[in-house]
Order: C-alpha cells, then sequence, then structure tokens
C-alpha cells in the first residue's frame, strides 16, 4: 500500500481516469434529462457563439452565392416546370385562404384554443456544424431569450430537418433527424393517401447507406404507393401536426419478414441552407 | 503589454481561429448528410495544437492551452465534457515527452506525429462515446468509415497548409532568441 501511494504517476493515471468517466458521466445525464444545461456551460457555449457568429456569416454568404450560382444551371427546365404548375398554385391559394378563414371561424365557435396543427415559427441562422462523427449537431444562433425550448422540432425550407437537443440563452443545438442516437431521432408521422385513410408510423431511424428515412411500426401498408408525402402527425405530443417530411419510396420488409417499413426520401436536403426555423407548438403535450 | 504576454494572445488567437474553422469547414464544404457514409472530420485545431507543443517548452503552458481548448471544443461541438479536455492535454503531454527525440522539426517527423495524434485522438473519442452508448458503430465500420476518410483528408490539408502554419506557429513561439 505504501508503495502504491509514493508511485505519482499511477496516481495521476487514477485520477485522470475517474474525472474522465466522472465528467461524461455528469454531462450525458444533465444532456439526456435537464432542460438547459449548467449555467457555466450556457455562458461558455453562448460567448464561443456569438464570436462564432463574426466567421459563420462569411461562410454562410459564400454557400449561399455558390448555391446561386448552381441553381443558375437548372433554372431553364425548372422555369418550364414551374410554369406548368403556376395556375394551379393560385387556385388552390385562393381557396386555401377560404378554407383557412373557415377553419379559423369554426374553430371560434367551437370555442378550440389549440389544436394539433397550431404552430408558431422563429428563424435562426446556423452558426456551424459539429466537427464529430457521431453527434449530428448545427448550432444555430437563438435560444431560451427567443422562446426555444428542449425537442421543439426544426425545419429547413423543404422539410424537417431534426429537433433541438440543447439550448442556451442565446444559441442552441440542433440534432439532424439523420443521427443515430437511439434516443432522439423518432417523429410519430402520418402517410398523406388518396383516399383518406391515414397510415400511421414512426420515422424511426436513418439508413445512411441509401440517404433515406426509415418510417417503422407502419399498422398497414394497404395504398402506400411511391410518390406519397408523409408529414409530422402530432401524436407524439412534441411535435405539430402537418410538418412535411418526405415522399415515399418503397417499402421493405425487415429480415425476419415480421413488420414493414417504408422507406422515404427526405425532402430537405441537408446541404445547401443557411437559415432554418424552429416550430413552437401551440399545444404543449409533452410537459 | 510585454512581448511574451503579446506572443500568447497570438497562440490563443491562432487557436481560436483553428477552432471555428473546423466547424465552419464542416458546414461548408464536408456536410455529406443526405447521401454516403463516408464521414470526414476537419482537425484543424489538433493541427494547431501539434505544430504549437512541438516548438512550446512550457509543459505548464501546454496543459492549459489543451484543457481550456478541450473544454470549449467538448461543450461547443460535443455537448459532453470529458473527450477532448481528457484527451487533448493526453496529446501534448505525450508530445512533449517524446519530443526531445527529434533534433529539428521538419515535415516528414510533424506529419508522422500529427497522424499518431489523430489516430489516437479520434479512437479515443469512439472508445469514450461507444462505453457510454452514445454511438452503436461497430470497430471496423468505426475505421473503414470514420478514421480511414478522416485521416486521408486531414494529411493532405496538413501537407498543403503545412509551409504556412508551421511558420507562422515558428514566429508565434520564438521570441526568446531575438530579446535576448
Amino acid at each position: 500500500m505504501q508503495k502504491f501511494f509514493s508511485n505519482k504517476k499511477l496516481i495521476i493515471l487514477m485520477v485522470i481516469l475517474i474525472v474522465t468517466f466522472g465528467l461524461l458521466a455528469v454531462t450525458v445525464n444533465i444532456r439526456d434529462n435537464k432542460e438547459t444545461p449548467p449555467a457555466v456551460q450556457q455562458v461558455g457555449n453562448d460567448v464561443v457563439s456569438i464570436v462564432g457568429g463574426v466567421f459563420a456569416y462569411p461562410t454562410n454568404a459564400v454557400k449561399n452565392a455558390s448555391s446561386e450560382f448552381s441553381d443558375l444551371y437548372n433554372t431553364y427546365t425548372e422555369n418550364k416546370h414551374l410554369k406548368a404548375r403556376i395556375d394551379e398554385l393560385a387556385q388552390n391559394q385562393a381557396k386555401l385562404k377560404v378554407v383557412q378563414d373557415e377553419n379559423k371561424k369554426l374553430k371560434q365557435e367551437l370555442k378550440l384554443n389549440g389544436t394539433l396543427t397550431d404552430y408558431s415559427t422563429i428563424n435562426a441562422s446556423v452558426l456551424s456544424r459539429s466537427p464529430s462523427s457521431w453527434q449530428s449537431y448545427l448550432t444555430i444562433n437563438r435560444g431560451t431569450a427567443s422562446g426555444l425550448k428542449k425537442n421543439m422540432p426544426v425545419m429547413s425550407g423543404k422539410g424537417l430537418i431534426g429537433r433541438i437537443i440543447e439550448v442556451d440563452k442565446v444559441s442552441s443545438k440542433v440534432e439532424l433527424i439523420s443521427t443515430n442516437n437511439e434516443l432522439n431521432d423518432k417523429f410519430a408521422s402520418e402517410i398523406l393517401d388518396d383516399n383518406n385513410n391515414a397510415v400511421t408510423g414512426v420515422v424511426s431511424r436513418y439508413d445512411s447507406s441509401s440517404g433515406k428515412l426509415v418510417m417503422e411500426n407502419v399498422n398497414s401498408t394497404k395504398g402506400i404507393k411511391k410518390g406519397q408525402r408523409i408529414i409530422t402527425s402530432g401524436l407524439g405530443g412534441r411535435t405539430p401536426r402537418g410538418l412535411y417530411i418526405g415522399k415515399v419510396y418503397g417499402i421493405k420488409k425487415d429480415n425476419y419478414g415480421m413488420t414493414n417499413s417504408v422507406y422515404i426520401t427526405p425532402a430537405a436536403e441537408l446541404r445547401n441552407f443557411t437559415v432554418v426555423t424552429v416550430i413552437k407548438s401551440s399545444v404543449s403535450g409533452g410537459q | 503589454m510585454n512581448i511574451k504576454t503579446r506572443k500568447i494572445v497570438g497562440q490563443v488567437i491562432f487557436l481560436l481561429l483553428a477552432f471555428y474553422l473546423d466547424g465552419l469547414m464542416k458546414w461548408a464544404f464536408l456536410n455529406n448528410m443526405n447521401t454516403g457514409d463516408f464521414m470526414i472530420l476537419p482537425q484543424i485545431m489538433l493541427m494547431a495544437i501539434v505544430l504549437l507543443t512541438m516548438r512550446i517548452d512550457d509543459r505548464r503552458q501546454l496543459l492549459t492551452y489543451g484543457i481550456v481548448f478541450g473544454l470549449v471544443y467538448d461543450s461547443y461541438y460535443y455537448g459532453i465534457i470529458g473527450l477532448y479536455t481528457v484527451l487533448l492535454p493526453l496529446i501534448m503531454v505525450g508530445i512533449d515527452h517524446f519530443k526531445f527525440l527529434f533534433v529539428k522539426a521538419n515535415i516528414g517527423y510533424e506529419l508522422s506525429i500529427y497522424f499518431l495524434a489523430l489516430t489516437f485522438l479520434q479512437s479515443g473519442i469512439y472508445v469514450l462515446e461507444r462505453l457510454l452508448q452514445q454511438t452503436s458503430t461497430n470497430v471496423f465500420d468505426f475505421i473503414t468509415y470514420v478514421l480511414g476518410p478522416t485521416l486521408l483528408w486531414n494529411m493532405v490539408v496538413f501537407f498543403i497548409l503545412y509551409i504556412p502554419l508551421a511558420n507562422l506557429s515558428d514566429w508565434l513561439v520564438k521570441y526568446r532568441r531575438e530579446s535576448k
């Protein structure tokens, strides 16, 4: 025993091991169970993110410019395609306006204050992406000061991209839907088909080799066709109804032939955006 | 401000820039999210740290850099504290311990030291995250899809950036000769 305590290097090694595992265990627990990280970490992250903004804005500008440049190539074919759709759009817009008004009035009549489809949005810009293999996080420049909370869903221009996993005062981290973190990548969703029988399930996995999202626990595969749209169903409690996730790509049975999984082409292309939208649900069931 | 403090401020700014560059590189160029399973992680800050460690002799200063930047890195990018916070100082002390073997730092030595440091760092992170069940990737997938591409990319970048970065860190550290 005497000899053991006189060996300084051994003691240092022991202390390092204890400190490492202690720190890791505590921080993982805090991240999984608490609403916000400890104050010191919040302040640190905020300071770092504010300074980081100085570098992030020029980068985002360059990114925007380069994506505009590549857009220019597709303009002609896209324009042709869009022209065909535009008449339809005007009609739909008018119809939507009428239906929305009607819906609002009916809700007032019924004294419904909030339903699963009600939400407000907050825009934020992306500061950086974490250079790590398994934490697919984006850092954005809004935090509790703007009313953000943990677990709010986040969209880019086209579709759902993930969920907020950590909020600080003026910055927060978004975990992307393509993560393989088992705790946090699940979204209750439904498939919109032509004849109004909703097929519900849970988007629960990301297949990284094909780049598709996988929807499991599907109640029936009858009537599911390629190209049908998938939205969040709002049944999870944390996510409002009607956020666009992607389109059906195909159906596969699992290895044992027991359950069906629907493969989804995600609507959000997680490369060419610099601004994200955080969705604040008016009905908060997850509390 | 005397010259020593000024040089230290310079070193801290150099490391900070490298720190931000990691995240921005990943965000702007290596953001292959929707397709492909290769994962490239830019590690510019580790480059800066290896280059500075080869030139700074004060072990206490090295440890301070390692712990402070490790903490910031963990907190900002990983959300879990204890990965870089522990591994960076270990790498720095390791390099400091064995650098007497090299008479003069040149690109060959520093490239191989960076290679070893990067391998150690990424494997360490993998082992720790695996133990804490933050990932379910198996060892072979990790080596093929994460470690391999990361090493390759970072080696190439190190090779390209070696001359400016090495000169900069020379300038940021070696003040004693001029002042004495």
